[in-house]
This record gives C-alpha cells, structure tokens and sequence, in this order.
C-alpha cells in the first residue's frame, strides 16, 4: 500500500489535482482510499459527485463515538474509497488536534485494509503545526507531492512545507515524490518549476495545463475524467498517474532559503519579465 | 537545556485556583482537563473550603472540546455555578487545553458581566507559569475586571490599608499569619483590608481596594506585582516589607516601619509595640528553666527548604531570638533572577551584633537540597539539627535524627486550621512547635 499526501499553498488545486489524479489511478484499476484532511471537508465532492457525507469529526461530534466505518466511508467514482476528517467551525477550537483525532480513529476502525494500493491524504494549506503534520507522521505517508504553480506565494508555500517534511524525513520514512504544477498560465511557468524542483533535489513530476474543462467539470461535481472521458484535458490526469504509479524518485527536499528562492524566482520567473514589460 | 527538577514544591499556574478558594464565597471555576484542580489541590490545599477541592466547577475539557472549542460548554458549566453555588464572585480560570485551543473565555465570560454577574476570568494554562507568578495575574484580573467597577466617585479612606503578603495555600499557614497581620496592623490604629481568609469581610472589602490610603506587600517577591499594579492603576502608595516577620524583635521592626509609612501617631505606635513585646518576653521567661534543663539537647543549626519569605522570617528569629545558627537555606519559590541580590542582601544583614554569612541556595529543586543537607550535616553530627521543610523532608530528617518542622507544602503529618508564625504570638507559636519536638524525644 502507497500512502500519499498532498500538500501546497490554499487554492492551488490541491482537492481538484487529487481527485482527477485518483480518478485517473482506479482507471489503472487500482484501489484507493482519499482522506479529506481540510476541516471545509471539500476533498472528496468530485469523487462522490456532491454527494456530501458526514465527517469523522461531525459523527464524533453528534454521537460521541464512531463505532463502524460505514458510518463515515462512502464508496465514489471508480470505487475510491472516500473519508472526510472535517474539523471544527471556522475560528474556533483546534483543527489540528482534529486531524489527529480522526486519523487515529481510522486506524482504530481498521480501515487501512491490505487491498488498498493508494491511500491518498488531501491535506488544508501549510504544514502550519504539529496536527496538519499528522499524515506525514512514522507510520504514514511515505510520499509527498506538492502542488505548485509559477507563482510567487505558491512556491513560497511549497518551499515551506519542504521545511516540514525535511524534519520529518529526518525521522522517518516520508519522502518527496515531486512537484506537480496545476498551471496557472503564469510566463515561462514550467521552467521555473523545473528550476525550483531541481534546487529542492526534486523533481516536476507532471505539469498539468490548464483548461476549463476542469471547471465545467467541477460545476456537474465530477471529475474530469467522468466528466468527459474523451477530453484532452482528461489525458492529462491520465499522465499524471501513470507518472506517479511509475515514479521511482523519492527524496529528502533541500528547502532554500528566502535569499535562494528569490534568486530562481528573478532568474527563471516572472519577476524580470515585468520589468521588462513595464509601461506606464 | 531541559534540567530535571526534583520535588517541585508549587504548582502549575492553575494553581491560583486555591487563592479563589480563599477568598470569603469565592467560587474558582475551572475551564480545564478533568483532574488538574485535584492535582493542584492536593498538593497545596488542606481542607476544600468552601468550593474548593472536588467542590470546584470544572468544564473537564475532553478530546470533543479541543477540536470543536469549549466555549459552549463553559457557558453552560458558569450559568449552573450560578444556580447551584451560592457564591460572592466567581472566577474563570482556564488551564491549557483551552489555552492551546484559543477559546475566547473572555467573549463568554463578558456575556455574564455584562449582565452585572460577579465574575471574571484569568487565563492560567499550565505552561505560562507557576503558581507564585499566578497569583498576582489572578489578583489582577480580579481588580481589573470586578474591583473597578466600584471605582467611581473614589475617595480615600484615611488609614485604609490593602495588605497583601504569602500566597494563600501555598503558605500553609497563610489564614493565621493573615489573622496576625490584621491584629497588629490593627493594633497601631490602621484599618485593614485584608482580602483572603477568616478575617476578611469578603468581597466587600475587595471593592474598597482603591480607596486605600497605601498597600502593603510583605514578602519576598512572589505578590509584589500587585501592589505595583495598584500604584499604576490608582496611584496608591506601596510599602514592600521583604520576608514574613517572626517574633518580638522583626514584628516590632515590622510595625515601626509600616507607622512611619502611614504617618500614625509615632506614642501610640510605641505604646502597642511595648504592650506587645512584654506579652511576648513574659512567655519566653517562663521558658527558662525549661532551656537551661535541655540546653545540651535542644537544636543548635537548622536547614531550611522553604521560599524566600519564611526562609529569611525564620533565620533571622530563629538566630537573633533562640539562637539557633542558620546552616544551608533552599530557597525553593523558584525566585526571579532580578529578586534574588536583594533577598540576599536581607540575608547579609541577618545580625546586628557580628557578621555572619549565611549560605544561600536558589534552586527549586528540593530534591538536590536533601540531598546536600545530607552531606553539609556530617560535619555537624554532634548537634541536635532542626530542619524547616515539608513532610517530603520527613525521610531525611529521620536519617539524621533531626528535628522537622514543617513549614511548606506539601502537609500531610500535621494539620493546619489557625496556626500562623507570623508576629509576635506566631513566634511564640513557633517556639512551642520547635521545642514540642524536643519534649516529644524526651525519656
């Protein structure tokens, strides 16, 4: 069983990469289990095309305990296997404290069973404390991919969250699989994220482009893949599986520092393009 | 790097729950895990008071409330205090779990004071501090949030004292030695606030707090933050007396400095202390025959275990009065870097007679203290030894014969109801409990 998770900046794609790429995996007809780690529960609405389900935390909340899987597991597209963690209201309690909560109680309900060959975690933003870092934790995830564009503040996050998992790496097992870009249409966006990936002593797995098939998809609450099968874009994802099935690259990230980042950004990004487009 | 302390002898921050305790229908209530308030209370409490111990209002904060907040449940946990104890004022006194979690204990405690209830909160998780820093930012909390409400049209009350000195609970003996401070500040013409235990009025007494003509913080440090807060917020003077005076000669010293503070009547003043000393001197004569029979058998050094305040109260009566040496003092109250030069200081002017050094160690683990008390002690085995301590000391006490008085927490081989060794009738009291030990060996 590989488990995977996926971590980047808020917004980037994370959800909509992770579903259309699972989606693209149980076509390979693999078995897979997702786990909506983000307290907004939207991990799993492509898969389940909208069907919402109630989250570990929310069962745990109205009925002190969960006592069976089915209970809080609903069977999606391609037979993908969907858990929600859900969290507490925004601005209240501790959403990290939840994670950890709800992945502990996964264990205990067994749901981790030996037919499964993925278990993907979709996990919120930054690793921004020890909660968020649950799934990265011994015993875990083995493998991480970031989700990233051209811009700026993603690749700030993405060098962020290489933080973490350095400190984990150094520990356990947990490894960096790659960066996948969900493009942004940002200029020379693929040659960035080469450059970045390289420097971190990773690699750009997969660059996904954009197209709004993902959109239209995403408004009928599917995923590409079901949505239109016949769609380039759904070749993409296609590719995007195949490459993570296949991947054999698994490394500890050498994050950089602000000074380094900043210099890639300039050399390879869009920092010089605007100046030499600037007109008033 | 993380050192180990052994024998800590306070608690965590929640602990200034017991100070709640000690105030007249004060009613703590706890926004923490289940079990910290016991802790805390068996530690330093003796007695539950009235909602103290196992009485005290807990959310008992569980895994649900972590990750989905506790506020609901605080609410509801304050609205059934309400009902079910009959309280003067209430605190809310969160420990770390809500702390970590961020609840807002001041947006749920402020619905209630918006309707005029007598409450506040203080947030005191675990880690923030211990409980001698705790105390001052509960006092606070309480004279910010509660106490000023009153404040309005203030006019000084001439003569009016606020007195605020050990930590309740912490210093075992805090309600006698309270009870003695109010009888000699009394007795020099003040009129005295004192605001935890038998002798305070209660939560009346609180709301007079700013029309005070001066406060008084007699201590080491630990409680010294609220008098300065008192100076800032009303402009009230302080006089700061840095130990707990013990016996004749430092209660007399104690009462001169604090009427001539006050400006009272310097005759009248003299007049108390003179009536007061001979009570004093007439019980110690009649202790003569008693001293000359047992002078070869009577305690000739002692150690100490215990926090600044008693640690200099005693040494310097048990030196200047009895004439017992002061071997090692553990000063174990974890005291501030920026407190200690002048505890030390107070310590070099011990005798008025001769020089005389005492050996001071600042470190909160008692644990070390046994264990150099055990190893100072060889040179001096041919003297009966006296130790101060808790009934953690009782072990090397007996290994080395010695007499034990104990004197901070934790109590668990005597009890405590009024007894103080603060003043003149607390030292009397301390003469009794030292040379009882002498007695009790007697054959």
């Amino acid at each position: 069983m590989r488990q995977v998770a996926i971590y980047g900046k808020g917004g980037i794609g994370k959800s909509t990469t992770t579903q259309n790429l699972t989606a693209g995996l149980a076509e390979l007809g693999k078995k897979i289990m997702v786990v909506g780690c983000d307290p907004k529960a939207d991990s799993t609405r492509l898969l389940l095309n909208g069907l919402a389900q109630k989250t570990v935390l929310d069962t745990l909340r109205e009925e002190g305990e969960v006592d069976d899987l089915s209970q809080i597991e609903k069977v999606g597209f391609g037979g993908i296997r969907c858990v929600e963690s859900g969290g507490p209201e925004p601005g209240v309690g501790c959403a990290g404290r939840g994670i950890i909560t709800s992945i502990g109680m996964l264990e205990d309900l067994g749901a981790y069973t030996d037919d499964l060959d993925y278990v993907f975690y979709d996990v919120l933003g930054d690793v921004v404390c020890g909660g968020f870092a649950m799934p990265i934790r011994e015993g875990k995830a083995q493998e991480i991919y970031i989700v990233a564009s051209g811009e700026m503040m993603a690749l700030y996050a993405a060098n962020n969250i290489c933080k973490g998992i350095q400190k984990y790496a150094l520990k356990g097992g947990v490894r960096l699989g790659g960066i996948i870009c969900n493009s942004r249409k940002v200029d020379r966006e693929e040659e960035l994220l080469r450059e970045f990936a390289k420097e971190l002593g990773s690699q750009l797995i997969y660059f996904v482009p954009r197209d709004n098939e993902v959109q239209r998809a995403e408004i009928n609450k599917k995923t590409v893949i079901d949505h239109d099968p016949n769609h380039p874009q759904a070749k993409e994802y296609r590719k995007l599986a195949e490459a993570i099935e296949n991947n054999t690259q698994f490394v500890i990230p050498k994050p950089m520092t602000q000074e380094r980042l900043e210099e890639i950004l300039v050399e390879f990004g869009l920092m010089e393009s605007i100046k030499d487009n600037y007109h008033i | 790097m993380a050192q180990t302390i052994e024998q800590p002898r306070f608690t965590c921050a929640l602990g200034s729950c017991q100070s709640v305790v000690a105030i007249k229908k004060g009613v703590p209530i706890l926004h923490s895990g289940p079990g910290c308030g016991v802790q805390v209370e068996r530690l330093i409490g003796q007695g539950e008071g009235y909602a103290g111990g196992s009485t005290m209002p807990c959310t008992n904060a569980e895994e649900a409330d972590v990750v989905f907040g506790g506020e609901k449940k605080l609410r509801n946990v304050i609205e059934n205090s309400f009902k079910v104890i009959d309280g003067d004022l209430y605190v809310v006194i969160t420990g770390c779990t809500a702390a970590i979690t961020g609840d807002d204990v001041a947006a749920v405690v402020g619905e209630f004071q918006n309707d005029d209830k007598p409450i506040v909160y203080v947030e005191e998780g675990g880690f923030k501090s211990n409980n001698y820093v705790s105390h001052s930012r509960l006092v606070k909390a309480i004279i910010d949030q509660y106490v000023d409400k009153f404040n309005e049209d203030r006019e000084v009350i001439p003569k009016l004292v606020n007195v605020f000195a050990n930590i309740p609970y912490q210093d075992p003996f805090w309600n006698g030695n309270l009870e003695q401070l109010k009888r000699i500040l009394t007795g020099i013409g003040l009129k005295v606030n004192i605001l935890f235990g038998n002798e305070s009025e209660g939560v009346s007494e609180w709301k007079s707090i700013p029309q005070a003509e001066f406060n008084l913080f007699v201590g080491s440090w630990a409680g010294l933050d609220i008098v300065k807060h008192l100076k800032r917020k009303y402009g009230t003077p302080y006089l700061h007396f840095p130990y707990t005076p013990i016996g004749a000669k430092e209660t007399s010293k104690f009462l001169r400095e604090v009427g001539e503070f006050a400006n009272l009547d310097k005759d009248e003043v003299e007049a108390y202390v003179d009536r007061e000393e001979k009570k004093f001197y007439t019980h110690i004569d009649k202790m003569a025959s008693f001293m000359l029979e047992f002078r070869y058998g009577i305690p000739r050094r002692f150690y100490s275990i215990a926090d600044s305040s008693y640690s200099l109260g005693f040494s310097k009566f048990l030196l200047n009065e009895l004439g017992i040496i002061p071997g090692i003092q553990f000063i174990v109250d974890d005291v501030p870097e920026k407190y200690q030069e002048g505890i030390l200081e107070e310590f070099s002017k011990i005798s008025d007679l001769q020089t005389r050094t005492v050996q001071v160690v600042f470190d909160p683990d008692a644990g070390l203290a046994q264990k150099k008390i055990l190893e100072d002690a060889k040179d001096y085995s041919d003297k009966r030894l006296l130790i101060l301590g808790s009934s953690w000391d009782k072990h090397i006490a007996d290994e080395l014969h010695a007499d034990l008085l104990i004197i901070s927490v934790p109590v668990q081989h005597r009890l405590v109801m009024n007894c103080g060794y603060l003043g003149y009738e607390g030292g009397l009291r301390a003469i009794e409990d030292i040379y009882d030990r002498v007695l009790a060996t007697y054959r």
